[in-house]
């Protein structure tokens, strides 16, 4: 196992948003350590979303601050704080239908080609190298993903689990080192789900990444994660072992609406 | 799967090109001036379709003001050559970076924009540029118009038979391998993910504004050398030509042709110019034959003439993979 990278580490501090006269999110306080998966679950509407559109810029927080490592990020645009190592895998797939699995595999090779539109329009030989190299890359990735024999077909006609696939190629490509995954076995079957969790696993151990991971399916939680966090109503209510948190009356009471008689 | 895929596509585009370039180069040389007329249209507005699909096919943004950036080409290499004796083919690409830069200061502004709103600021856009056209008579001639001098090539007028054709597509190839080039690389695959999702392509690293005012100046900059070629082409030019009209055929153009592709705007904007032309015969319903025909080309080929040829495209992959 790879040593865990500090610059892959997430510190959410006092967060707070507001959008109009509701809260969307109240005081959050979480960590993920290097080389740590942490599970972040509640109900919908809890603020789960709000909370990773904060991390990854999109949303400015009201209050608090979210730090990358040791590096502060209010303030900055998503494509700062990507190039500082975060990759994000959305949970609906950000795919181009009309364009391959190879094509939209590159889509994530942006920061690392780094010729100018200038001498892409005139096509200077340096270009074509840089872009051979990418592919090359990518070609790699797709092996390791499991993607390798759809490289050429368009992404429109591929099953839905190779497109959630694809984005985790993405972030791998981008060379990312806190990954945020947005419900990524939703809409799977069993076998893609096990091969997403091996990926997952492997990738932490491979690459000593660390991840944020939010997920309705708790088994995957109990599987993947060293600790979870409970958001419910914009607020955190508990955090601690996956165990321990899911059979806090709390959480129960959040996701049930009542605490069963034997909790 | 992957390799051999490349050389195969990349030998049907030389195909391709060489089979344009003969077809064109015979229609120069033997056509007559009336398919030398139309060659010459076909390939201005082919300029103006591959710009406007940088914007609107690749990164998503309409514009309704394309015609304002025709005659910022058009006016400023006219003007240029006029009162300054600028050869032509110095005042175009001067006129091009003079769009370029507009089109870049019109971006700012429109970052915060999107559809139909964006659509309707560069509406704006365009109706102010013609009227400042209309206005500046000191510089443009006002509504009077602009002669623009006879282009020279060492020497050579450029105003008989279809020397101007040469001129015309050569810029056109130059202008298509470079938009190529982009469109399959990674300027085009960072428009196109900004288009489906300007979240998404931040978080993959894509500065999305940047990318935008790109995408701006890199049309505006297509166009106006479009409008350039046209006024030396035409020699004489007048506002009421850069009207409203003039930016909703060029946005029919590239819709007709196929959206996102460098091909299909070359389909757009042949269609655009040949249709009206075969069907003239028609005493008054050349108008009404090719208004059916837009209606029929989108109804039937909603992907535009260039899904013609992409038909069989995921097929083929999904049998090789």
């Amino acid at each position: 196992m790879s040593t865990p990278d500090a610059r892959a580490s997430l510190a959410v501090q006092a967060l707070g948003v507001s959008f109009g006269g509701v809260r969307a999110l109240q005081d959050v306080t979480l960590a993920v350590d290097a080389g740590e998966i942490v599970g972040l679950i509640g109900p919908n509407g809890a603020g789960k979303s709000t909370l990773l559109n904060c991390v990854s810029g999109i949303t400015r927080p009201t209050t608090g601050t979210v730090r990358l490592g040791d590096v502060e990020l209010a303030g900055l645009r998503p494509d700062q704080i990507a190039a500082m190592g975060l990759g994000r895998v959305f949970q609906h797939p950000q795919v181009i239908a009309e364009l391959s699995v190879l094509d939209n595999l590159l889509v994530a090779s942006h920061r690392r080609l780094r010729f100018s539109v200038l001498a892409e329009l005139v096509g200077l030989p340096g270009v074509r190298r840089a872009e051979d190299a990418a592919r090359t890359e990518a070609l790699e990735v797709a092996r390791r993903i499991g993607l390798a024999g759809s490289l050429d077909v368009l992404t429109g006609s591929v099953p839905y689990g190779h497109r959630k696939l694809l984005e985790l190629g993405r972030v791998i490509l981008m060379g990312a080192r806190l990954l945020l995954l947005d419900e990524p076995i939703a809409g799977l079957n069993e076998g893609e789900i096990e091969h997403l969790a091996d990926l997952v696993l492997d990738l932490r151990s491979a690459s000593g990444l660390s991840i944020l991971l939010v997920e309705h399916n708790m088994g995957l939680v109990r599987r993947l994660c060293d600790r979870a966090v409970v958001l419910d109503a914009g607020q955190v209510i508990a955090s601690g072992t996956p165990d321990a948190v899911l059979n806090d009356p709390r959480v129960l009471l959040a996701y049930l609406g009542e605490v069963p008689a034997d909790a | 799967m992957v390799s051999p895929a490349i050389p195969a596509a990349a030998r049907r585009d030389r195909l391709l090109v060489a089979a344009v370039a003969v077809f064109v180069g015979a229609m120069a040389l033997f056509g007559g001036g009336y398919f030398v007329y139309l060659l010459n249209l076909i390939g201005i507005f082919s300029l103006v379709a591959i710009g406007l699909n940088i914007l609107t096919g690749f990164s998503g943004q309409t514009s309704l003001g394309h015609a304002g950036f025709f005659a910022v080409g058009a006016y400023a290499s006219g003007v240029l050559a006029q009162r300054f004796g600028l050869p032509f083919w110095l005042a175009i690409p001067v006129a091009g970076a003079l769009a370029t830069l507009i089109g870049a200061a019109i971006a700012l502004p429109a970052l915060r924009l999107k559809n139909l709103y964006l659509a309707i600021a560069t509406l704006g856009f365009g109706i102010v540029t013609q009227k400042l056209i209309f206005e500046w008579r000191g510089v443009t001639g006002g509504g009077a118009g602009l002669q623009v001098p006879t282009p020279q090539l060492f020497g050579v007028p450029l105003a008989e038979g279809s020397r101007m054709t040469w001129i015309i597509w050569a810029t056109l190839l130059a202008g298509t391998w470079a938009a190529s080039q982009l469109a399959s690389g990674r300027t085009g695959r960072a428009l196109i993910m900004l288009r489906e999702s300007e979240a998404a392509a931040g978080c993959i690293g894509i500065h999305v504004a940047r990318y935008k005012v790109v995408a701006f100046a890199l049309s505006a900059f297509y166009t106006a050398v479009a409008g350039g070629l046209y006024a030396n082409l035409v020699r004489y030019i007048n506002p009421e030509s850069f009207s409203v009209n003039m930016s909703i055929m060029f946005l029919a153009m590239i819709v007709i042709g196929g959206l996102g592709s460098v091909r299909g705007a070359l389909l757009g904007a042949a269609f655009y110019v040949a249709v009206p032309e075969a069907v003239r015969g028609f005493k008054e319903a050349p108008g009404l034959i090719f208004g059916i025909s837009l209606m029929l080309v989108m109804i039937l080929l909603p992907g535009g003439l260039i899904s013609v040829f992409r038909r069989r495209k995921p097929a083929r992959a999904a049998a090789a993979a």
